[in-house]
């Protein structure tokens, strides 16, 4: 419960303060909130499997996020920043599918 | 099939977010629901005992959502969770301003739409050019119609003086034909007139009568009519012409103030820097004769 009031103050923080985004983190916010986002879902459905642990979904959700940047940044130096972000993201979407199945398994049993 | 699939993942979702002794964790809440769960489960993959689980997994969402709990892990996760909604709207807000929609576009496509702005504006030049030659033929057609009037405007007058449809002003003389005892024919006002029309006259009135191509004298009586006006003595000419050929004219001898006074009559003529012929006549058009320039 605390950890959704914590998903909408975040989205209702974001919203009223509307901060300039640097142009440092410009490119990588995209991809590393899809990033996160994949790991939201891996954490829910092991909540859903019983097999939650805090630490493990903090160190997942962190590495995946530095990973999906760094792969962005990666790409970015070597002239294919912008294929490698769409094959990061198709990769992260398969993953986020295949997570919302599980929980839609569990939660609706079909 | 997708029941497979679920358990053929299992081990990477494992790998992601599970491994390290967390069944015996006895700090995480979760984990005391645990135990008779995870043995169930792990034998048997079979479909029945899948079914029961995925009911404890409700059971567990709804549970760990409902009694509020402050543990640390909801904390920290409350914590990242505040992260990835805060980075999410952000970037939400950021891209869904218009302006900025060029922000987060990568170079090549920066520079494909920097091309085909160059090309659009190529072409909109390319326009722009085609419309103000156009207008610029416009308008000194339109110069050249205002000119065409203008001369017309300005040819009308000076036939106008001619025809005697127009007043006229300028240097002339005047000349004043005292006949008191009524000598005077019309064949020597026409003698006048063509002599004066000899040197030059360009404009002529007769006692507010405009003398023009087709103007006739005829007796009448003891006066004179022009163009059928009955006009008495004196008469008056206004001529506008150069007064140094106009006046030598009418004086020559045997000319026609000479004439005049061999008749008893006295003829006057004065020079003038501005003689105004002001007796007008109405523009008449030809019954038979028609313009052969058209």
């Amino acid at each position: 419960m605390i950890a959704v009031l914590g998903l909408v103050v975040g989205v209702v923080a974001g919203l009223l303060v509307r901060p300039e985004v640097p142009a440092v983190v410009e490119p990588y916010l995209p991809i590393a909130v899809v990033a996160a986002l994949d790991a939201v879902f891996g954490g829910v459905r092991a909540m859903l499997d019983g097999i939650f642990d805090d630490k493990v979904f903090v160190v997942s959700f962190l590495s995946n996020v530095v990973v999906a940047a760094l792969i962005v940044f990666l790409g970015d130096k070597l002239g294919v920043g912008a294929q490698l972000s769409t094959g990061v993201v198709v990769v992260l979407g398969i993953r986020i599918f295949s997570n919302a199945a599980a929980i839609r398994r569990h939660v609706f049993r079909a | 099939m997708s029941e497979q699939n679920e358990h053929n993942e299992q081990p990477e979702n494992r790998d992601k977010s599970d491994i390290p002794g967390g069944p015996d964790r006895p700090e995480n809440r979760l984990r005391k629901e645990l135990p008779e769960e995870v043995p169930a489960r792990a034998p048997g993959p079979a479909p029945e005992p899948a079914a029961q689980e995925s009911l404890t997994g409700r059971q567990r969402l709804v549970k760990g959502l409902w009694p509020p709990r402050v543990t640390r892990a909801q904390l920290i996760v409350a914590l990242l969770l505040f992260g990835l909604g805060f980075g999410l709207a952000v970037q939400v807000a950021s891209n869904s301003d218009s302006d900025s929609a060029l922000r987060g576009a990568r170079q090549e496509d920066l520079v494909r739409i920097l091309d085909e702005l160059d090309s659009r504006t190529q072409r909109l030049d390319d326009e722009k050019q085609g419309l103000e030659k156009q207008r610029q033929e416009l308008q000194s057609s339109s110069d050249q119609a205002a000119e065409a009037r203008k001369q017309t405007a300005e040819k009308e007058k000076q036939l106008g003086i001619l025809a005697g449809t127009v007043a006229a002003q300028g240097p002339g003389i005047t000349m004043t034909i005292e006949d008191t005892k009524g000598t005077v024919k019309a064949d020597m006002l026409l003698d006048a007139i063509q002599e004066l029309r000899a040197a030059g006259a360009e404009a002529i009135q007769v006692n507010g009568v405009r003398v023009v191509a087709g103007s006739y004298f005829t007796d009448s009586g003891k006066s004179v009519a022009v163009d059928g006006n009955k006009i008495n003595a004196p008469y008056r000419f206004k001529v506008i012409g150069k007064p140094q050929d106009l006046e030598p004219a009418l004086n020559i001898p045997g000319g026609v103030v000479q004439t005049l006074e061999k008749e008893q009559a006295t003829a006057t003529v004065e020079q003038s820097d501005k003689i105004v012929v002001d007796a007008l006549r109405q523009a008449k058009r030809p019954d038979y004769a028609r313009s052969s320039s058209q």
